[in-house]
């Protein structure tokens, strides 16, 4: 067949961002930039941001979206943190209020979407309130500090010279790099985003694939609450406020279609590196933190401008 | 003497090596409503195109007004007093009736518009039309016989001469149809000319001056609408005499199935939620094909998606092998070993972003899930080897199994489409228009498929909106005329007269060529 420009930008367009920008930056700052502790504080800053990329990955998949995440992360994290801090097992709370919490409140957003056949956008943009609220209504928008020291040292700890959210992150990756590849149900949501009646015609359950992305969705960022709380020591409750913005556009610039069908885990890693690393970039540089937004924006509409551009150029219609 | 409104004479159109049109002549009149007939793809809407030109014609003279006009535009056509009211009515819910009548044509100047003005001249279009509505309201609250005065105050107000309308009456009611012909009768006496398309033979009957029959792109007649009319003679025009088409003479591996075979799907009574079908029985044996015949919004394919559980259903038992079954969606079909190959392959039949090998295998992969798609791996070396077994059986034209779908021509998609189900060991296959729009070669090739799995024992339904590939291909015809299944012919008595007469005609609903 065929190997088109599209063909190589749609698997490898990402990675020579990420690489060019790596260069760039090498020459800039080669001794600080390139350090193997930079390089690791990198992945670190960028290891809850993944973990909600990789998560809202799946909505956008199918063409939808997921608006929540960001208050998933604020509700789980609190949650979480309120049981431990009334004496529940650390390990325990962390699988009741963090994942198995974070994986309902996905739940609730995919059997709406399903149930009233609205927008996601629409769904999740009010859930992503009301989650927001149940969060500062639960914790009295106070902080929840007395944290057993267990909690930050085992998952904000190290194994090594590896930080422990950086392996979550790696894992939670791998383990849904393979779901989308490998399973049934990887393909079937594949074939949901790409034409959601051929999919249905051919026997996929769309209605229910529906759902499971959207626990999915919840599921990452219930993990992604978790890695906070550990991070900060605390549970702050507007933590993961705006997040979702960032681990969108990690996905969209990724390389993963608005359109639905198209798109992979490894892009939209790669993706939330790039963010990552530009942060770093520029904090290395001195720029301003109100600059970085502006850089952060241009990049979000340049890469999805360059590849609706190659869309066209070679779907011929 | 009264001179005709227009005139075409002798126009052709051809698209590349396709004749859609051969020398067709086609005079309106002031006063007269000119019925245009034929069957689906006999040319009338290209026809309309000329006139009201969206096409060019290849050959031929248009005049209007004694006129003769060069080169027709849709902009021209419309000066020349022509307007086209199309089956799907162009009305915008969101602005008001009056700014509906003159879109495009506000009165007013320097970028305001007169809204007084506007709405006293709506005011007088809408009472020409008969509907009395205040031109100020929003059109969204309209029914859609009154969005068709509308559009006809609308046609009347860019001074139309002639207006045609396209299926004018298949959304409305009786007592709409009613109304809409009062309007029609108002509009003849002004001298205004109508063409008039339609399938519904009872209100052609009830209409028409004159009727225009096409078939096959040529003209077939055209004679005033007097006592010699019937509807009998009007289908014998439509379908033509030529009894000897190619279809035809094509050797009829059909005869009927004997009784003694087993029934596999037996369906009793099938209505769908949304009343798009209604109490929709009928039964087919192993190794039998099944057409089902019927224009355009007659139902058809809105039952085999019933069937299949791909719509909601609210009455009604679907018998598979003599057990009732449940069927609520296409994936508890699929289990079953019964599947549906849609007729809209762009927008039902292929996943855009998959590869060829990926759109073959989706079905096998949603049957052999478990968990209703949440469980099982995926196993791609498998799934290229059967893959590549369909694309050689089926001789899809290709690079090769990992080519992208969409780079394929519409009759290797259709047959990806197609192949699609050959893998997953099915009983019952429902084709919904297998061969539109693609070309002979395929088709026929299709069609062979088709014979094939018959022959293996599987149950075929066929919809379709061609006579002839249903006459050519199935052992028993069933025909759905409003949401239900009107006639049944088995191949032997099946005609292209009777068929198609009831398919079309309401009166003497009762088995129509049945003994």
């Amino acid at each position: 067949m065929k190997k088109d420009l599209r063909y190589y930008w749609q698997r490898l367009g990402t990675l020579a961002i990420f690489v060019l920008l790596m260069i760039i930056m090498g020459i800039f700052s080669p001794q600080y930039f390139l350090s193997r502790n930079n390089i690791i504080q990198i992945f670190l800053q960028s290891s809850i941001n993944v973990l909600i990329a990789i998560g809202v990955f799946f909505p956008i998949l199918i063409a939808g979206i997921d608006l929540s995440v960001g208050s998933v992360l604020g509700l789980t994290g609190m949650v979480s943190a309120l049981l431990m801090a009334n004496g529940w097992d650390m390990w325990l709370a962390l699988l009741v209020g963090g994942v198995l919490l974070g994986a309902f409140l996905g739940l609730l957003n995919g059997t709406l979407v399903v149930a009233t056949k609205l927008h996601p956008f629409i769904i999740t943009l009010g859930s992503n309130m009301i989650f927001r609220g149940l969060t500062l209504t639960i914790s009295d928008a106070r902080p929840v500090y007395n944290l057993p020291r267990q909690f930050s040292r085992t998952i904000a700890g190290y194994v090594g010279a590896i930080p422990v959210p950086v392996i979550i992150a790696i894992s939670v990756a791998i383990i849904f790099a393979f779901v989308t590849k490998k399973t049934k149900l990887g393909r079937g949501i594949y074939a949901l985003g790409g034409n959601e009646e051929a999919a249905w015609l051919s026997g996929i359950n769309t209605k229910l694939l529906k759902v499971v992305v959207f626990v999915f969705s919840g599921l990452c960022a219930g993990m992604a609450g978790i890695v906070m709380t550990a991070r900060m020591g605390a549970a702050e409750p507007l933590a993961g406020t705006g997040y979702e913005s960032y681990a969108i556009a990690s996905a969209i610039i990724g390389g993963t279609s608005f359109f639905g069908g198209i798109g992979n885990i490894f892009g939209v890693v790669v993706g939330a590196l790039i963010i990552g690393l530009i942060n770093n970039a520029l904090n290395i540089l001195n720029v301003q933190t109100y600059m970085q937004q502006i850089v952060m924006g241009l990049l979000i509409v340049g890469s999805v401008t360059l590849d609706r551009l190659l869309a066209r150029g070679s779907k011929g219609e | 003497m009264r001179q005709p409104l227009v005139e075409m004479e002798n126009v052709s159109k051809t698209f590349g090596a396709t004749r859609a049109l051969d020398n067709v002549s086609m005079t309106i009149w002031p006063g007269e409503v000119h019925v245009l007939l034929g069957e689906n793809g006999a040319g009338k809407s290209t026809l309309m195109k000329i006139l009201s030109g969206v096409y060019q014609p290849s050959d031929g003279v248009i005049r209007v007004n004694g006129q003769v006009v060069e080169r027709l535009n849709p902009k021209t056509a419309q000066e020349a007093g022509i307007a086209i009211i199309h089956q799907e009515l162009s009305i915008i819910n969101e602005i008001s009736i009056a700014e509906n009548i003159f879109l495009g044509r506000l009165p007013g100047n320097r970028g305001l518009f007169d809204r007084k003005t506007l709405e006293k001249m709506s005011a007088e279009l809408l009472a020409r039309v008969g509907l009395d509505m205040d031109p100020a309201w929003p059109a969204g609250v309209l029914k859609i016989s009154q969005k068709q005065l509308v559009e006809i105050a609308k046609a009347l107000s860019v001074g139309a001469r002639v207006i045609v309308m396209d299926e004018p009456t298949s959304s409305l009611t009786p007592e709409e149809v009613e109304v809409l012909f009062k309007i029609i009768n108002d509009l003849r006496k002004e001298g205004v000319g109508i063409v008039y398309i339609s399938h519904k033979l009872e209100e052609i009957m009830e209409i028409g001056d004159r009727v225009t029959v096409l078939k096959d792109g040529t003209l077939v007649g055209s004679r005033p609408m007097d006592e010699e009319v019937t509807p009998e003679l009007l289908v014998q025009m439509m379908v033509g005499s030529d009894l000897s088409s190619k279809y035809d003479t094509e050797d009829h591996s059909a005869v009927e199935v004997k009784s003694d075979k087993p029934i596999t799907v037996k369906v009793e009574g099938l209505t769908r939620a949304d009343g798009r079908c209604k109490d929709v029985s009928f039964e087919v044996r192993e190794g039998e094909i099944v057409g089902f015949f019927g224009l355009v919004g007659s139902g058809r394919t809105e039952a085999m998606r019933a069937l299949v559980g791909a719509d909601p259903v609210s009455k009604g038992t679907v018998y598979l092998k003599g057990e009732a079954a449940r069927i609520s969606n296409p994936q508890a079909a699929l289990k079953n070993g019964m599947g549906l190959i849609p007729e809209d392959r762009r927008h039902e039949g292929f996943c855009h972003n998959f590869p060829i090998w990926k759109n073959l295998t989706l079905p096998v992969i949603a049957k052999a899930s478990k968990a209703g798609g949440l469980w099982g791996l995926v196993n791609a070396r498998k799934e290229r080897q059967a893959a590549a077994k369909v694309v050689e059986q089926l001789n899809v034209r290709c690079a090769s199994i990992e080519q992208p779908i969409t780079q394929l021509s519409g009759g290797n998609q259709q047959k990806v489409v197609l192949g699609k189900w050959l893998e997953t060991d099915l009983d019952i296959f429902i084709f919904d228009e297998p061969t539109r729009g693609i070309d002979v070669g395929v088709k026929a090739s299709i069609y062979d498929i088709i014979k094939d799995l018959a022959r293996d024992g599987k149950s075929i339904l066929v919809v379709s909106s061609e006579l002839p590939e249903l006459l050519a291909l199935c052992h028993r015809l069933m025909v759905f005329r409003e949401g239900t299944i009107v006639a049944e012919f088995p191949i032997s008595k099946a005609t292209k007269e009777n068929v198609l007469y009831a398919a079309t005609a309401r009166i003497n609903n009762q088995g129509v060529g049945v003994q």
